[in-house]
């Protein structure tokens, strides 16, 4: 019986945490530090000419339990993917799709907790962004992207 | 094409990862939609057209809308509205074009009792303008729209954070397609297809509770905007007509039109 009912809270935990909306709760000291970490690697970008978007997700991400968030994106202009996760994680890896699953090559960042994918998309309209735990233990991750 | 920066940072990620499977039908299945990250900005829309193009912001001006509404969709989705204008006028450099449009935003945000957060990025982005500080305008705009979302929230008014949204998305392919269909070139009309924007936003409209759905101005977005989601539904392939997009042009200028009408506001309850 809790055998069966455990990986249902999981995962109703989960997809809230992925699903994040301006809530009137606040943000938990992890995901807070998520943001602060991925903010980081983005003022990198702003050097550059990329502007960050003001808007990003929480969640939770775990080993083999990848995320997976839906963009909507320009053609022409050019983006970073970013995320960050707290401890424990360990090394976390963003990887971008198009809108039928089917991997888009991106120049590729990663350094530990910190990862990024960045390209230029040839057609406008819906991509996708995955966001996957390489090592560590569960923990809070934050994802934002820049453009220009 | 993403030069120093992403040379340092390629330097410091040492070997490239393997290329990625393609995903499974359950991973696409689990792909998440969120107002904050899955619904571009204007901003986003303006840059990519101002590599293909040399717009006239200016011309792109309209009218003032009324700051008197009743319905709280309306006034939401108006609020969104103004956000694309604001980024319109930051793209003009037009610094009392973009003091009006806040002061606009202010009038209309305190209609719907949010917080004073939202007051002070108001006030912002008043300093902002005065100071022509045009990329800090453009994040201020943003974060005037998320202040106003956070507090919507806050009121457990949740159902009209997308409003904010869908007019911001509205009004910016309102502007852009009219740019695009009276100076056609197939590279430029190429970046008005989005047909998930569309569809999210028909999605979060279903989710509304029955009151909110009998909204008149509600009831006609959940109506038009298939209608819409169509026009924009074009293959990554191929670039839309100069046709196509003056229908973009047609479906989101009428609809802009009756959001920012006041009668619409009379007749909601």
């Amino acid at each position: 019986m809790r055998a069966f009912f455990l990986p249902l809270l999981l995962v109703a935990s989960l997809t809230t945490q992925a699903s994040i909306e301006p809530t009137d709760s606040l943000p938990s000291d992890a995901e807070v530090k998520a943001h602060t970490s991925a903010l980081e690697v983005a003022g990198a970008f702003s050097n550059d000419g990329f502007k960050s978007r003001d808007g990003h997700i929480f969640g939770k991400i775990a080993h083999k339990e990848p995320k997976f968030i839906q963009v909507n994106l320009y053609s022409g202009n050019q983006y970073w993917f970013i995320a960050a996760a707290s401890s424990p994680a360990k090394r976390i890896v963003v990887t971008i799709y198009d809108d039928k699953g089917k991997p888009i090559p991106t120049e590729p960042y990663e350094n530990n907790t910190q990862a990024a994918a960045g390209f230029s998309p040839q057609a406008s309209g819906p991509y996708i962004v995955r966001v996957e735990e390489l090592e560590g233990e569960p923990a809070a991750f934050c994802l934002l992207y820049s453009y220009k | 094409m993403f030069s120093r920066v992403s040379i340092l940072l390629l330097a410091s990620a040492g070997l490239a990862l393997a290329t990625p499977a393609p995903l499974t039908p359950k991973e696409l299945a689990s792909v998440v939609k969120v107002d904050s990250l899955s619904i571009p900005t204007p901003a986003e829309l303006m840059v990519a057209l101002n590599k293909v193009a040399k717009p006239n912001w200016q011309s792109k001006y309209r009218q003032p809308i009324p700051t008197n509404f009743s319905s709280r969709a309306q006034i939401a989705l108006n609020i969104g509205g103004l956000i694309a204008d604001g980024y319109i006028a930051v793209e003009a450099e037009d610094s009392q074009q973009v003091k009006n449009i806040g002061k606009d935003i202010i009038t209309l945000a305190k209609c719907l009792a949010v917080s004073e957060s939202v007051i002070a990025r108001g006030n912002s982005i008043f300093e902002f303008a005065e100071r022509n500080e045009w990329n800090t305008l453009k994040e201020e705009l943003e974060a005037t729209q998320n202040e106003v979302k956070l507090s919507l929230e806050q009121q457990h008014d949740s159902g009209l954070v997308y409003f904010v949204s869908i007019g911001a998305w509205i009004r910016g392919t309102e502007v852009i397609s009219g740019w695009i269909a009276d100076n056609y070139t197939p590279a430029s009309a190429k970046l008005l297809r989005q047909p998930e924007i569309v569809a999210l936003m028909q999605t979060k409209l279903n989710e509304l509770p029955a009151k909110t759905k009998q909204d008149p101005l509600v009831s006609e977005l959940i109506a038009r905007l298939p209608e819409l989601q169509n026009a924009v539904s074009f293959s990554s392939d191929k670039s839309p007509t100069q046709d196509e997009v003056k229908n973009v042009k047609e479906i989101s200028g009428k609809l802009m039109a009756n959001i920012s009408t006041k009668q619409n506001a009379k007749e909601a309850k």
